[in-house]
């Protein structure tokens, strides 16, 4: 089974279920937002529960990734600045569009052709980003391209 | 046919979505050895197109896949099950610059959440059900910060349309 068809038929079953849920629908996030609701909440709490318990299992058990035969292991990582600044802006986005990047490609195929002003967005702020991350990578290669001691740390560095 | 529509309309216990999302989660583990998170198909697919990456990668299928099922679920259920309009933006700005005025505060949304989520490391998918479940200090951190801000801002929101 290949890498490509697996991903196609998760997605497919992810923007199936949030579509069910509604979050595809800005008026339904708002609610949510607004302590109307308490769907999110609830939703999000279970999802975080199960895929706990269920990971878990799976590195207990010694699991090898179905398609590509790895052993299932993954990493974590400790807070950083970044993660803090980049999740405000990210709320306040979410805030502002009612939308998240999975509802807004559900609305998308719902045929809310608002959401293309969104998705472009979207796009757009991975660009400013990446270029951003380019620039602060190649800033210190340029003192250190004459002191080839000091080259190393560029080969560590990667975009997250 | 029918029966289908009328139960997709209503949504499902909130627990019922909420294990279907874990489990995929747990899935996408399972069978890639990868990490679930919608923002990253996004980006695979900028990458991609401006050069950065030699191909689309599976994010760019999820995303795919994600796009395919809502389109499947919306045959499903007999239409869009999202409002007319665009909530609270189209609402507020009516008339003949509605288009212009909401389009680019959808776009300008849309930059805070694409950079944003980047900068992250992760989206509400990414960060709020993957990383957390996974146990990740900073997808703990993320979601209680992008949780907060945006409930905060809908407040400020309301508060000024109201």
């Amino acid at each position: 089974m290949s890498v490509r068809l697996v991903a196609i038929a998760l997605g497919g079953l992810f923007g199936f279920a949030i579509s069910w849920g509604q979050f595809t629908d800005p008026d339904r996030i708002r609610e949510m937002l607004l302590l109307e609701d308490a769907y999110l909440y609830v939703m999000m709490a279970t999802a975080v529960a199960v895929g706990f318990v269920g990971v878990r299992a799976l590195r207990r058990m010694g699991t090898r990734a179905l398609v590509t035969g790895e052993p299932v292991s993954w990493t974590t990582s400790g807070v950083e600045r970044r993660h803090l600044v980049g999740a405000a802006i990210f709320g306040v986005g979410w805030a502002v569009t009612d939308a998240c990047p999975a509802p807004i490609a559900g609305q998308l195929a719902q045929g809310t052709l608002w959401s293309l002003f969104t998705i472009a967005g979207v796009a757009i702020g991975i660009v400013l980003f990446l270029r951003g991350e380019e620039r602060r990578l190649a800033r210190p290669a340029t003192p250190r391209a004459s002191a080839p001691s000091q080259a190393r740390p560029l080969a560590s560095a990667q975009t997250p | 046919m029918k029966r289908v529509s009328d139960l997709l309309v209503t949504r499902p216990p909130a627990f019922v979505l909420g294990a279907v999302l874990g489990l995929i989660v747990v899935a996408v583990l399972a069978t890639l050895n990868q990490r679930l998170g919608v923002l990253g198909g996004y980006s695979a697919v900028v990458e991609r197109l401006s050069g950065r990456a030699p191909s689309f990668g599976w994010r760019a299928s999820f995303l795919l896949g994600v796009f395919g099922g809502s389109l499947l679920f919306s045959a499903l259920a007999g239409g869009s099950t999202v409002g007319a309009g665009y909530g609270w933006l189209t609402r507020t700005f009516t008339g003949d610059w509605q288009v212009l005025v909401v389009g680019v505060l959808l776009l300008l949304g849309g930059v805070l959440i694409g950079y944003g989520a980047k900068a992250a490391g992760g989206c509400t998918s990414g960060n709020g059900i993957c990383g957390t479940a996974l146990g990740s200090p900073a997808s703990f951190a993320a979601t209680a910060t992008f949780m907060a801000t945006a409930i905060a801002v809908t407040f400020a929101i309301d508060s000024l349309i109201t």
